[in-house]
């Protein structure tokens, strides 16, 4: 490997697209898709995971997209995505949203050099060292999981439909009540998430949990009685009065 | 943007919510960014048979629409088309493969136009065994027999013609209707469904004295004996009545067969035309001559023959029904035009002969029948009609549009459907709101109006020219449409759908609540089910899906994530 390049993966959405221009770093591997509401958070937090240094995603400028909204969607998912990064310890800037236009007036080789700029600036991805590595890639792996769990995917996939509309009751949700609610959510997620990466190895205790965590007893055995209830966890054994839990495979 | 879970409607760009056929512009236009010819014309095939002969005449509607012009002026998407399809004819005729008849039901369709012919093609494809008969010694009706050959050659009509044939079509020349056969005839010889595609043949007449004088012909008759090559004699001057695109036919035809003037008398004024303004400009081009405001009250004889034309000034008045101002008649105002030929172009009303006794609709003014506007049925079972006989004198692509709806209606008719239900509707979007940052690039690929004699190298050099410029055009599209079913040729979207994997969907309904197009519905199972001719296939859904249970056919997640990883190595 070339010591000194740095993995992106640039998400492109084919409308923003424009081949002539594309004189950019080697150092950016551009994936096109038909539209970049295509991308999955679980797809991103991936790549992460396997050791690129930063995503970016470029997309229409809104209010223009050839799939109505596609655009405003991608948006929605990096909000989230950012404040899962942020708990797994990694940066939030490696991920850039770009709107772009093939009519611009930069080209997108300068906004390509510009993030690659940014990117060596917060250096090599953590999880390219080793020393860092082991504990982080846990962060990484339960944030990816979490993304592609049921229920981030599902308030990620209502959001517009909440903050927008209203429920079958009639309410509606402000945009901060939403934010309130996600960033609560993914909180829940992530530990559920770490928990569940955690105890996949070997059976801890709650006590060693909390540990892990830096979290309250408490708070870990409720989590740990959630995730019973949906079949994420299991009791493992007891070593004298202490129970062990133990992950179960997820479908 | 509210999002609208209607199922059958399809939501399209301008161009193709402009266009009564919806012809695929915005498809053919980014193929021909990409310089794919060949799939251009196809796709154009695939809405209509007609890419060489609408690339010529058509009065492009697509082109009103089109997006472009709130930036600068619109794409030239008519040139374009002519481009293609000619770059093809040019690269030797394509010869298509004849499509098996799935069908035994037989069907007629009376009248090789414009509505025939494509409700003829459009079976074909179907898998019907179709009959076109025709009166006339050739097919192609009006695009052969009243548009002259300097606007549409003839060979153009009968190579696209050709092609229809090719396809498995039965075309019968010199059958008349009423006379031959008829719709009795035709039932018991086993035709299972009838398409009427009469059109309106009869010239309109003038209504004032003095018409029977030698030497007032009908615009539609003159173009016709021009056409089929008789000896047509033009005066030294001649007078076209009337305004709209057979006028400027007819004057120009007469000037081109040595008529030292030609002048064409217009009611209204120029605003008011019905012509299509290249055309006037290309009349007067050659030299025809134009008064407006101005309607005849009668035409003056001598010894049997045209001497003069007596008109009366007009001035306009309120706008009437049609939102053109009605024209007044301005007393004492009577003025006389030495001419020796007029040529009344006032359009044209189906022959009363030429309608079956059982349909003819006796209470309207002019011979016409009584036509379901959506089903283009008749008070006949199974007996269907469309085209001119149904709108009055239209345009071509209009007739193909109609075609195309009886095709629809007839299969669903044989093949015991509702007719009615269900029928497409169609909506028009943009996903360009913003003009603000679009760049100005002046419109400026026309096809040249005639074509230089050259060479063969010349004319190779000059075709490829043609093709540059016109990809440059093509690049003036904004593909502002909702979607690409343009790049259909590409790797990353052909046919690219999402697919539901029903073992792991559990009603959730977010997928339709993601998706911007409302393909996605849950079925009586609770369960997503993905309308295919909704799906535009940018896979948001499957991005979105809690249970990943959509996937899309072309693109999954794991083939995106091994792009994205391709290149990290270790």
């Amino acid at each position: 490997m070339e010591a000194d390049k740095y993995n992106i993966v640039c998400f492109m959405c084919n409308w923003a697209f424009c081949q002539e221009e594309m004189q950019i770093p080697s150092d950016l591997n551009i994936v096109r898709v038909m539209c970049i509401g295509r991308i999955d958070p679980a797809i991103i937090l991936e790549t992460f995971e396997k050791g690129v240094y930063g995503v970016m995603l470029v997309g229409c400028k809104p209010p223009d997209c050839h799939y109505i909204d596609g655009n405003l969607q991608t948006e929605r998912a990096v909000k989230m995505l950012r404040k899962l990064l942020k708990l797994t310890g990694l940066e939030t800037e490696r991920i850039k949203l770009l709107w772009y236009s093939p009519t611009d007036e930069k080209t997108f080789a300068y906004y390509a050099k510009k993030f690659l700029k940014e990117i060596k600036e917060i250096g090599f991805s953590p999880l390219r060292r080793e020393a860092q590595k082991s504990k982080l890639l846990v962060n990484v792996l339960a944030a990816k999981n979490a993304a592609s769990d049921f229920r981030l995917r599902v308030l990620l996939g209502r959001e517009k439909e909440l903050t927008e509309g209203v429920n079958v009751y009639g309410e509606k949700l402000s945009v901060e009540e939403f934010d309130a609610l996600l960033d609560e959510i993914v909180t829940e997620e992530f530990v559920r998430h770490k928990i569940h990466v955690l105890t996949k190895t070997e059976p801890l205790s709650v006590k060693a949990l909390a540990d892990v965590l830096e979290m309250k007893t408490a708070n870990v055995l409720r989590h740990i009685v959630n995730m019973r209830r949906k079949n994420m966890i299991a009791l493992d054994h007891v070593e004298g009065t202490t129970p062990l839990y133990k992950a179960l495979e997820v479908k | 943007m509210t999002k609208d879970h209607r199922t059958n409607v399809r939501k399209l760009p301008p161009c193709r919510n402009a266009c009564p056929a919806r012809v695929n512009v915005q498809g053919y236009v980014s193929l021909l960014q990409r310089g794919k010819l060949e799939e251009a014309v196809e796709l154009i095939r695939q809405d209509m048979p007609f890419p060489a002969i609408c690339g010529r005449v058509c009065f492009s509607p697509c082109e009103d629409a089109c997006a472009r012009t709130n930036v600068d002026q619109a794409v030239a998407i008519r040139a374009i088309k002519r481009l293609v399809a000619d770059v093809e004819r040019e690269h030797g005729k394509v010869k298509p493969k004849p499509i098996p008849k799935v069908h035994n039901e037989r069907v007629a369709v009376i009248g090789a136009g414009p509505a025939g012919l494509t409700a003829a093609y459009e079976l074909a494809k179907l898998g019907y065994p179709v009959t076109v008969f025709e009166g006339m010694a050739e097919p192609g009706g009006m695009m052969r027999y009243c548009i002259p050959e300097f606007r549409l050659e003839k060979f153009v009509v009968a190579n696209e013609i050709e092609y229809i044939r090719d396809l498995g079509v039965e075309i019968k020349t010199g059958i008349k209707f009423g006379k031959d056969i008829t719709i009795n005839s035709l039932k018991k010889d086993g035709y299972k469904a009838i398409f009427l595609a009469i059109g309106t043949q009869q010239g309109m007449k003038l209504n004032v004295p003095g018409e029977d004088f030698d030497g007032v012909v009908n615009a539609v008759d003159f173009l016709r004996d021009v056409a089929l090559g008789k000896q047509v004699d033009v005066g030294e001057t001649v007078a076209v009545v009337g305004g709209g695109n057979s006028a400027i036919d007819a004057a120009r035809t007469a000037k081109k067969l040595g008529a030292k003037e030609v002048l064409i008398l217009y009611r209204r004024s120029r605003e008011e035309m019905p012509a299509l303004p290249y055309e006037v400009a290309e009349a007067e081009r050659d030299g025809v001559k134009f008064h407006f405001l101005v309607a005849p009250k009668q035409i003056v004889g001598e010894n049997g023959k045209v001497k003069a034309i007596e008109c009366i000034r007009m001035r306009l008045g309120e706008p009437d029904e049609s939102g053109r101002r009605r024209p007044v008649p301005i007393n004492l105002s009577e003025h006389q035009y030495k001419v020796d030929m007029v040529i009344p172009a006032l359009g044209q009303v189906a022959e009363a002969t030429s309608i079956p006794e059982e349909l003819l609709d006796k209470t309207s003014r002019t011979p016409s029948m009584q036509i379901d506007p959506v089903t283009l049925e008749t008070k006949m079972q199974g007996v269907f009609a469309g085209g001119d006989i149904a709108t009055g004198p239209a345009s071509i692509i209009e007739a193909v549009g109609a075609g195309k709806k009886a095709a629809v209606s007839i299969h669903r008719y044989l093949q015991g459907m509702d007719l009615r239900s269900g029928r497409e509707e169609v909506e028009e979007t943009t996903w360009v709101k913003n003009w603000g940052y679009i760049n100005k690039k002046e419109r400026r690929y026309e096809p040249p109006v005639e074509k230089p004699r050259l060479s063969f190298e010349e004319a190779r050099e000059y075709l490829e020219n043609l093709k540059r410029h016109a990809m440059f055009e093509a690049f003036r599209c904004l593909g502002c449409g909702p979607c690409a079913e343009c790049l259909a040729n590409l790797e990353l979207c052909e046919g690219d759908k999402a697919v539901v994997d029903e073992a792991l969907c559990i009603g959730c309904n977010v997928c339709a609540v993601v998706c911007p197009f409302g393909a996605i519905k849950k079925n009586e199972k609770e369960i997503a089910q993905v309308n295919e001719d909704l799906c535009k296939g940018c896979g948001i859904c499957a991005a979105r899906c809690p249970e990943k249970a959509i996937t899309m056919k072309k693109l999954p997640n794991e083939r995106i994530l091994s792009l994205a990883l391709a290149t990290v190595k270790g």
